[in-house]
Order: C-alpha cells, then sequence, then structure tokens
C-alpha cells in the first residue's frame, strides 16, 4: 500500500505510520519499535498489518525497547521506537545516552504529544524538557517538524542517514505548512516569511501558533521575519545570526521550557555571535498540568495574542538591553 | 575461522587462564586502578566462549554468522581485552596502553575502538536487552548463530534485565545464552546482604528461560553446558548462572568485599599483586 494521496490531511500519528510503511517497503531493515503505545503512535493497525514482521512491540518497557533497538541497530536494523515524548526522554535518558548515542547505534527515537498536547494525560505525562536534555547530549540529532510534508520528509532523511536521532511528533492534525515539493535540510531553518522588523523563530508545534501573528503584525505594518526550525540540532546557526543581525530583535516561541530548548539554543547562539534584544516565550519553568491546550497557552503565555504582543515590545525595545 | 574446534587440553587451559590473569593483573596495577575481581572472575567462562564454544574469525570481526558476545558488566572489559588479543583479533602489545590517555581500551567494554567487541556497554542494565535485540535480528533473518550475553550479579539488581528477560522469551529467542557471573559479590558487600538475589534460577525458569547452575571455573562442567545451551532450540532463550569466585587465584583480594575495584598507589603494590597470583608469573606481551 502507497502512501494515501491525502496524507497531508490525516493526523500526524497516521502520517508516521504510513510513512513508515512506505519506508519499510523500500527498505526491509526499517523496523517500527513501540512500548504497548502503538495506537497512539499511528503505528497500530498500519505497520502491525502491513509489515508484522517489522513491527515490535516491546510492552511497557521503554529501557528495553531502546536497548532492543540498538541491538537490532548493530545487526544492521534501522529501528525506529516510539513512545510519549516523556518515557522517549526523560524516562530512559541513559540507555539513550550509552546505548545509542555512545556506543553510536543507528537508533532513530520518536517522542509522541510533546508539551501541552498531552492535555488530556495531565501534568506527569507532559514533558517540557526533551529538546533540552536531547540537546546537551552529543551525537544525537533532533527534529521537530510541524506538517505531514516535513514530518514525511524527515523521516525519510532520519532512515537514510546513519546515527542516532531524536524526533518530535505531533500526533494529531495539523493544517499543512509546506506542500509536495519540501526539501528537508539539516541544520537549516524554514523562512516561512521575510520582513525586517523582528526575527520570530519557531519549531513544530509553535509554528502553527505564529502563522495568524506573523499575519496580524503584517496588517500593523510590522514585517516579522519568520524561522521555522526543524532541526533543532544541528542548530541552523547561521540562519539564526543573519536574521538577528537584518532585524536587531529574535522572540521565540517553544512547546517547551524555555530553558534549554529552542529559546536556549537561540540565546547561546545569538550571545556569542550577535547579541540582540530577545525574548523567550514557552512555559516558563513550571511542570504541566491537566488542561486544555488554550488554557496552557493562555496561562503559560505563548498563545497567538501573547506572539503578537512579544513582537510589538522587541520592535520597541530594538537596541536596549533588559 | 576460529571456533569450538581448538583441541587444547585442560592442563593448557589451565596454563592460559593463569597468564590470562597475570597478564589481566598487571594491566590494571600499571593503569592504577581498574575492576580486577569481576575480570578474574570470568577467566574461564571467557575461555571456554572463545576457544571452545563460539564460532568466530578474528581476521573478520564482523563476519555476519559469527556468534556475538555482549558483555553487559562492561566493567570487566580487561578480561575481554585479553581473550580478544590472545586470539589475534588485535596486538596483544596494544593490552599495556588498558585505561591510557588515549587509548583504545577504556575500562569499559567499547566497541567503537576495539575489533572483536559486538556491543558498548559500561551502564549495568543495558546488556541483555542489546543482546536480545541482537537475537531477534538473528531470528528474523534465519540466521543460526548464536548470541551470548554476561550479566553480573549485582548488575541483575537493575530491572532493565528483567524486561529483557519477559522479552526474551516472549520471542522464543532461543538464540540467546545468557551467563551471570554469580561470584556473590557487588561493590557495597555480597549480594546476600546488599540484595538477595536468591533464589535467582527459581527466577529465570519461572520468567521462562532454560536454566543451568554450573561450576564457573571448571572447563568440561562449561564446555558440556555451553554445548547444549547452543543446540537447545525448545523455543527458550538459556541462563547459565556460574557460581564463580571474585578475583579468582588473587588471595590478597580472593572473595573479598573490596575486590571490585582495586586501587593501586605505587610500584610495590603493583608486585604484590602480581606475586601472589596462585599461578605464578609470565612474560608479559608489551
Amino acid at each position: 500500500m502507497s502512501l494515501p494521496e491525502n496524507f497531508h490531511e490525516l493526523e500526524l500519528r497516521f502520517v508516521y505510520g504510513h510513512v513508515l510503511n512506505e519506508l519499510i517497503s523500500r527498505n526491509k531493515n526499517v523496523y517500527c519499535l513501540e512500548a504497548d503505545l502503538s495506537k497512539a503512535s499511528g503505528t497500530n493497525p498500519l505497520v502491525l498489518q502491513e509489515h508484522p514482521a517489522n513491527f515490535i512491540n516491546a510492552g511497557v518497557a521503554e529501557a528495553n525497547m531502546l536497548g532492543l533497538a540498538a541491538g537490532l541497530a548493530v545487526e544492521g536494523k534501522i529501528p525506529f521506537c516510539a513512545t510519549f515524548c516523556s518515557f522517549a526522554s526523560r524516562r530512559i535518558y541513559d540507555q539513550i545516552t550509552i546505548s545509542v548515542a555512545y556506543a553510536d547505534t543507528n537508533v532513530k527515537i520518536v517522542g509522541t504529544g510533546p508539551g501541552i498536547t498531552q492535555g488530556p494525560n495531565g501534568g506527569t505525562h507532559m514533558c517540557f524538557q526533551d529538546l533540552a536534555i536531547m540537546r546537551a547530549m552529543p551525537n544525537i540529532r533532533i527534529f521537530s517538524p510541524c506538517d505531514a510534508f516535513e514530518l514525511r520528509a524527515v523521516l525519510h532523511f532520519m532512515a537514510a542517514h546513519y546515527g542516532g536521532m531524536y524526533l518530535q511528533l505531533l500526533r494529531m492534525k495539523h493544517p499543512a505548512v509546506f506542500d509536495a515539493d519540501y526539501v528537508f535540510e539539516e541544520g537549516k531553518a524554514k523562512r516561512l516569511a521575510e520582513g525586517n522588523a523582528v526575527t520570530l523563530i519557531t519549531t513544530g508545534y509553535t509554528t502553527h501558533l505564529a502563522r495568524p501573528a506573523v499575519l496580524s503584525l503584517q496588517k500593523d505594518g510590522i514585517a516579522a521575519d519568520w524561522l521555522h526550525c526543524p532541526c533543532i540540532k544541528p542548530f541552523p546557526v547561521e540562519d539564526v545570526v543573519a536574521s538577528a543581525k537584518k532585524t536587531g530583535t529574535v522572540v521565540t516561541v517553544e512547546n517547551q521550557n524555555i530553558i534549554g530548548g529552542l529559546g536556549g539554543a537561540v540565546c547561546e547562539t545569538l550571545a556569542e555571535h550577535y547579541p540582540v534584544y530577545l525574548k523567550r516565550l514557552g512555559v516558563p519553568d513550571k511542570f504541566g498540568e491537566i488542561a486544555s491546550e488554550e488554557y496552557l497557552l493562555n496561562k503559560h503565555g505563548f498563545n497567538t495574542e501573547h506572539i503578537i504582543s512579544a513582537c510589538k515590545e522587541s520592535v520597541q525595545n530594538k537596541g536596549k538591553s533588559k | 575461522m576460529s571456533s569450538s574446534s581448538s583441541t587444547l587440553p585442560d592442563t593448557s587451559l589451565d596454563a592460559l587462564a593463569a597468564e590470562l590473569r597475570y597478564v589481566i593483573t598487571d594491566m590494571i596495577c600499571r593503569s592504577g586502578s581498574g575492576h580486577l575481581g569481576g575480570a578474574l572472575s570470568l577467566v574461564e567462562i571467557l575461555i571456554t566462549l572463545y576457544w571452545r564454544a563460539m564460532s568466530i574469525d578474528p581476521k573478520n570481526p564482523h563476519w555476519e554468522d559469527r556468534d556475538r558476545l555482549v558483555l553487559s558488566k562492561g566493567h570487566a572489559a580487561p578480561v575481554l581485552y585479553v581473550v580478544l588479543a590472545y586470539k589475534n583479533f588485535f596486538p596483544k602489545q596494544e593490552l599495556g596502553t588498558l585505561n591510557a590517555d588515549g587509548t583504545n581500551l577504556p575500562s569499559h567494554a567499547d566497541a567503537r575502538t576495539v575489533p572483536g567487541i559486538d556491543m558498548t556497554t559500561g551502564s549495568l542494565g543495558q546488556g541483555l536487552s542489546a543482546a536480545s535485540g541482537m537475537a531477534l535480528a538473528a531470528k528474523r533473518d534465519g540466521k543460526k548463530h548464536h548470541i551470548f550475553c554476561i550479566i553480573g550479579d549485582g548488575e541483575s539488581n537493575e530491572g532493565q534485565n528483567w524486561e529483557a528477560a519477559l522479552f526474551a522469551p516472549h520471542h522464543k529467542l532461543d538464540n540467546l545464552i545468557a551467563i551471570t557471573d554469580y561470584n556473590k559479590l557487588q561493590i557495597d558487600g555480597f549480594t546476600a546482604d546488599v540484595l538477595d538475589l536468591e533464589p535467582l534460577g527459581e527466577k529465570w525458569k519461572t520468567f521462562g528461560w532454560n536454566v543451568f547452575d554450573v561450576h564457573g571455573h571448571h572447563w568440561d562442567e562449561l564446555e558440556k553446558t555451553l554445548s547444549l545451551a547452543k543446540a537447545l532450540d525448545n523455543g527458550k532463550p538459556t541462563m547459565i548462572i556460574a557460581h564463580t569466585i571474585k578475583a579468582k587465584d588473587c588471595p590478597l583480594i580472593e572473595n573479598q568485599p573490596g575486590s571490585h575495584n582495586i586501587k593501586i598507589p605505587d610500584r610495590e603494590t603493583h608486585h604484590q599483586y602480581l606475586a601472589s597470583l596462585t599461578g605464578g608469573a609470565f612474560p608479559l606481551p608489551y
């Protein structure tokens, strides 16, 4: 079965399942590993039915799933291991560190339901630090795609290139940002709007929050230079620095704790290369709680209105230090 | 290809074991510190594996149909390095660089730098999962080779082992042969006092494994049990509980809680360790 023509209209977890089928059809060494969340990841029944020999359910045992993946990878397989972000990063951080990153095995880790999108599962399941902790690990590449076209391209990249990689997978339906011509470039940002007033940097989920903000700012005569970063590591240093030089002020928005993730990466980059007035939006060092996305965005201050305000404030404060 | 066809008589194996113990002890002592106890408890097991049980080809460490070994208790790497060097996977001269700045032979088993090592290990509890993945890959590919995995008794405290213990029988990985180096000691003391594993064999049986208890320093028992385990195809993985003696044949620390990681402050202590070995002295290969 090939990829459905309307795949970009599906929930992204089903895009994940379909693309894994596509990859397995082309390369029998691609494996789908799950830890009893295969329906949540979108691989059951999609992959389970189409490629049962390449589907392995480790049960509720994420550490073992990761170790199995390392063993499979040593034998030339390309395992994709999916579970919620909280388990895919912080629960098995040492296993990833030693059996994947340090051992240099070809394991792909897929964290599903990033940040506040774990709403119904509440604070215990919300992971606001996976980008930060994965960034701090050598020999791991990190991706956070925003739509079906980009997700497909990133998954193809992951299967085609050797090495440990971590993907943040949005599970639900999100409108297309790109189209069928999308090309993924490792270590590069995607410029979604051109402007000189303020640099707006988003990734994954927050790219969808930024679109109406950018349009609203345009109506007010503020042209944002909007960079979407599907690649958190290697970080698009050159793109970020070039934009900061052009606009002189930066706003970052992430579905994460503002410590160490996208905002952290931008701060490290600009502090070293080109310091400018900068504002980080995201979760201000708090745990999650059971609530709707709308409630949490409002509470933590990174909904579309907050993005508009932060951009306007940044334009006014250009050239100032806080 | 070198394999189980080796014809060394037991007396030669005794001499080889004594020589390897001498070299391991010297390597660790000259580096100033190291995990001597858990390396010395594995000497007979690793010799039996590499000279009698495993199909390997030192000239082609990545030979597809070879048997694999995952040393999950990665801190025992010195004994594996010595065995691999004596099997000519790499020059014995390199053994003298254990733990030295810039070495290819770090304290914990490293597949990135050492020919013949099949999996990098060091953080306890992860090797049996990797070995299960390797066994599963072999099954899916219709391969006939075996995956051996050595875990420590202290290491058996780690919960991840028991996740793998559930997984391997469920997937009928009878090509997986695990060995517990049951020397009854871990860093903080006797396993019976720190976190008792007993009844250990019963636990593995209940998880669905074939279980054998063996004397871990007895050539004939080891060889027969490994041979039997390789022949088993009953859909169950095998656990060989090898009763061993930590720091065997090094009376200074043999079967003592302090034997896990020794410190060698000076040349005198180094010589004391070498002189104490019951198997005698041997020329060093470096």
